[in-house]
């Protein structure tokens, strides 16, 4: 049976109160000429409006090996077991979990029961999370970021009782312990259907169209603007902004395409990663030096660039051009020398929860037999830390993409679209429970050819 | 819809009658010693046929709201208890099919039906309860809650039930109101057979394995090893011969001797889709299995649990179930679309 004939499933998880049933009412009122089997964990609180709706008390089971990986849920596959039967029935299934539940072994069953992955598909995981409370949840109990870990939609519920600024700090913590998830912002559970049902989110073509910059790296400055410049002496002219100092990086010779730009970002990530000299106003900028420069005092501050021959200076800062009104003035005309090109980096910050992404992307094929071993090395110890893993491979040899995706310890790879004339590459993320980032890299990076 | 081509009846098995009932059959039965076949339907519907010939002589429909899940016919014949989503059970007259008795569990599927052995009883599980009731439909037992929902429930003896459910067997004296025995593994035990005289319990077991215990010495044992989890498990009339499921091949596990510990099983492959359905003939070692892939094949056995087939027929879809007629001159399976096949089964004698 191909993908297409299989059942999809959706996975409604979220504490209580976070709006599940809510939305689940929402989903089975409107008009969207699915048949929908509701398998429903959580019940008595408020009643489901209609539909094939069947009730059952989760059941956890172990598997006597001990091992966390294999855990699934009972309740589930004697239920999908029997509504299997009724496919004329229904073409939808959503379960909902209870606000305890663990994701894992909801996921886990459609892939370690070969009769439920027969006839279903996983289609997503749709968390609901309480803007208001959600911040104290996640300090309280594993359950929740676990379910924030799973998440392939979070809808943020309720932001009419939390303001504009705390939305924004919330869901830049839950996209740090989720970056493969879409956050979606709604009052009283109001989100479209099409966000929370046939997501195929395990396909990464889509989340990749929603949000190209997921897999990019984390950079110590958040903005780069290239100068073309003659010889000469400059001035670089900073008004008051938002910190007292800021770090930079100058590099001559700085390219303008997206490559150039690159190789310019990975020089300045190694030079911010040494200490910085402190520079007062009105001293001379060095190039290819991490500096901190002096920004305490009022009104406008200047540091000299000193030109010898033309070249384009690249300019890594910590912050963007625009908090401080950043300027670049050729002394003698006192005329203001305009960027040719600026890009913007997703910046680095502190992750506060145990709970992070963590994202490989490499050009060049791999060896699919060093991948596997250290892939399923990587998953057997680390296995009950990694929640999901997502992402695709180029396999040497193989002219088609390898799709990965997996819960705990468990992962296929199955053989996608064709390459093409894309250059090759390789993009994986990890969402996990204190992963070592620099050596799980590393690992990757010995599977490279 | 299975990939195997179509094809007549094979061997030993020779054409009878088909017929169709509305939904997706999953239970079927003989009743009134062979004169009556009964088959029940996912969405309630219930059909009895002639035994002979297939021809229609009642049938019900929407009998449990939400759909069927159990039956069993007593074993005198006459009568047939049903259960299903709507938490009912009904017990109906064989020859008319008229109700006699509806009980009301509550809200949950009542998943499990079984007459005991000398038909004075009907035990039921629904949820973490089994329920007994006598002939009549008075409630004579019931149990505590399980650690679980109740996966599977069997007679051992006329007052002696088993039940399984995740980690655990146990025996129920429902008579005295003991609890008899535990066996306790820690595993999700989604089926289970006793051997006849009720010594062996053989449970299949979500981790693709079957477990095994010898309730007369306290050995148990687990047989790894399956590609799939083996929910359907038949024991031979002597005890001595389990036949599992658990992928497109039987493994059919010996109790002769030492075994089966250590010892290997039979395989029997004659299907290309994973085994839906299992039943050994009343009397003897000839087993007949059907096939996701439509296929159903008459096997005679060995006592090392290899063995020949005798026999192909094709039910044309995925089946159901299969039983054969208390004189094991026939074969009924019924299907996923609801197609209802009886090949007669004896020795060709004009095959040239």
């Amino acid at each position: 049976m191909s993908i297409k004939d299989k059942v999809p499933v959706t996975i409604l998880t979220g504490f209580l109160g976070s709006g599940k049933t809510t939305l689940l009412n929402r989903i089975l009122s409107e008009e969207h000429g699915k048949r929908i089997a509701v398998i429903e964990n959580e019940y008595g609180e408020v009643g489901i409006d209609q539909g094939l709706v069947i009730n059952a008390d989760e059941e956890v089971f172990e598997m006597s090996n001990g091992c966390i990986c294999c855990t699934v849920r009972g309740d589930l596959i004697r239920v999908l077991g029997n509504l299997m039967k009724r496919r004329d029935k229904f073409d939808y299934v959503l379960v909902e979990t209870t606000g305890l539940a663990d994701p894992g072994p909801v996921a886990q069953t459609f892939f370690m029961d070969e009769e439920i992955s027969s006839e279903f598909t996983l289609d997503g995981i749709v968390t609901l999370v309480d803007a208001a409370h959600i911040d104290q949840q996640l300090g309280r109990s594993d359950e929740s970021s676990e379910q924030v870990a799973f998440a392939d939609v979070l809808v943020l519920n309720k932001t009419d009782l939390v303001s504009d600024d705390a939305l924004d700090t919330l869901e830049s913590r839950l996209r740090d312990m989720n970056r493969m998830t879409r956050i979606i912002r709604a009052e009283n559970a109001k989100v479209p259907i099409e966000t929370v049902l046939n997501l195929s989110a395990f396909d990464l073509d889509q989340i990749l169209k929603r949000r190209p910059t997921f897999l990019e790296p984390e950079y110590p400055f958040e903005w780069t603007g290239v100068y073309d410049l003659d010889a000469g002496k400059y001035e670089l002219m900073l008004e008051e902004g938002p910190d007292p100092e800021m770090s930079l990086v100058a590099l001559v010779n700085q390219g303008e395409n997206e490559e150039e730009l690159k190789d310019g970002a990975e020089s300045s990530v190694r030079l911010y990663a040494e200490k910085a000299n402190t520079l007062e106003p009105g001293n001379t900028i060095p190039y290819g030096e991490h500096i901190n420069l002096k920004l305490e005092d009022k009104g406008n501050k200047s540091f000299i660039l000193n030109i010898e021959k033309p070249t384009k200076i690249g300019l890594f800062t910590q912050h963007t051009a625009e908090e401080f009104n950043m300027k670049v003035i050729k002394s003698e005309e006192n005329k203001e020398i305009p960027f040719n090109t600026e890009r913007f980096w997703q910046a680095e910050h502190e992750h506060d929860d145990e709970v992070t992404s963590i994202a490989i992307e490499r050009f060049g094929d791999v060896d699919p037999e060093k991948l596997n071993t250290w892939l399923g090395r990587l998953l057997s110890e680390k296995g009950v830390d990694i929640f999901r893993t997502k992402g695709f491979i180029s396999y040497s040899g193989n002219p088609q993409r390898i799709v990965f995706q997996g819960v705990h310890m468990l992962f296929t790879a199955q053989p996608d679209k064709e390459w093409g004339n894309e250059p090759r590459r390789n993009q994986l993320v990890f969402i996990g429970r204190n992963l070592d980032e620099k050596e799980m890299k590393e690992g990757f990076d010995k599977c490279l050819i | 819809m299975p990939d195997i081509e179509s094809f007549s009846p094979r061997g030993m098995f020779h054409e009878g009658w088909t017929a169709e009932v509305n939904d997706y059959a999953i239970v079927c039965g003989w009743a009134t010693k062979g004169k009556l076949f009964i088959v029940g339907d996912v969405a309630g519907g219930i059909f009895a046929f002639e035994g002979d010939t297939g021809k229609i002589i009642w049938k019900k429909e929407n009998t449990h709201s939400g759909g069927l899940l159990a039956m069993s016919i007593h074993p005198e014949g006459e009568i047939f208890a049903t259960s299903g989503q709507d938490g009912n059970i009904q017990i109906y007259n064989c020859h008319e099919g008229k109700v006699i008795k509806t009980l009301d569990l509550g809200k949950a599927w009542v998943e499990h039906l079984k007459w005991s052995n000398d038909g004075l009883f009907l035990a039921a599980a629904s949820s973490k309860k089994v329920y007994v009731f006598n002939e009549i439909g008075e409630e004579k037992w019931v149990s505590d809650d399980h650690p679980s929902t109740v996966s599977a429930i069997k007679w051992s003896n006329n007052n002696e039930l088993a039940t399984a459910c995740y980690g655990r067997v146990t025996f129920f004296d429902i008579v005295n109101n003991k609890t008899n025995q535990k066996l306790e593994w820690q595993g999700s035990l989604v089926s289970m057979e006793l051997s006849p005289d009720g010594d062996i319990v053989a449970c299949g077991s979500q981790d693709n394995s079957v477990h095994f215990w010898r309730r007369s010495t306290g050995m148990d044992a687990e047989m790894t090893g399956y590609p799939g989890k083996p929910s359907h498990l038949s024991f031979d009339d002597s005890g001595k011969l389990l036949a599992t499921s658990g992928s497109e091949r039987i493994t059919v596990w010996s109790f002769i001797g030492d075994g089966p510990e250590g010892t290997m099983p039979g395989e029997l492959w004659h299907h290309t889709e994973p085994i839906s359905s299992l039943a050994f003939s009343n009397k003897g070692m000839l087993v007949a299995s059907g096939s996701r892939d439509g296929s159903v094949v008459a096997s005679f056995l060995k006592k090392d649990g290899n063995g020949d087939p005798v026999g192909a027929a094709f039910a044309g879809d995925l089946v159901g179930a299969l039983s054969w007629r208390p004189d094991d001159c026939a074969l009924a399976a019924v299907n996923a679309k609801g197609v209802v096949n009886v090949w007669k089964f004896k020795v060709r004698t004009n095959s040239f």
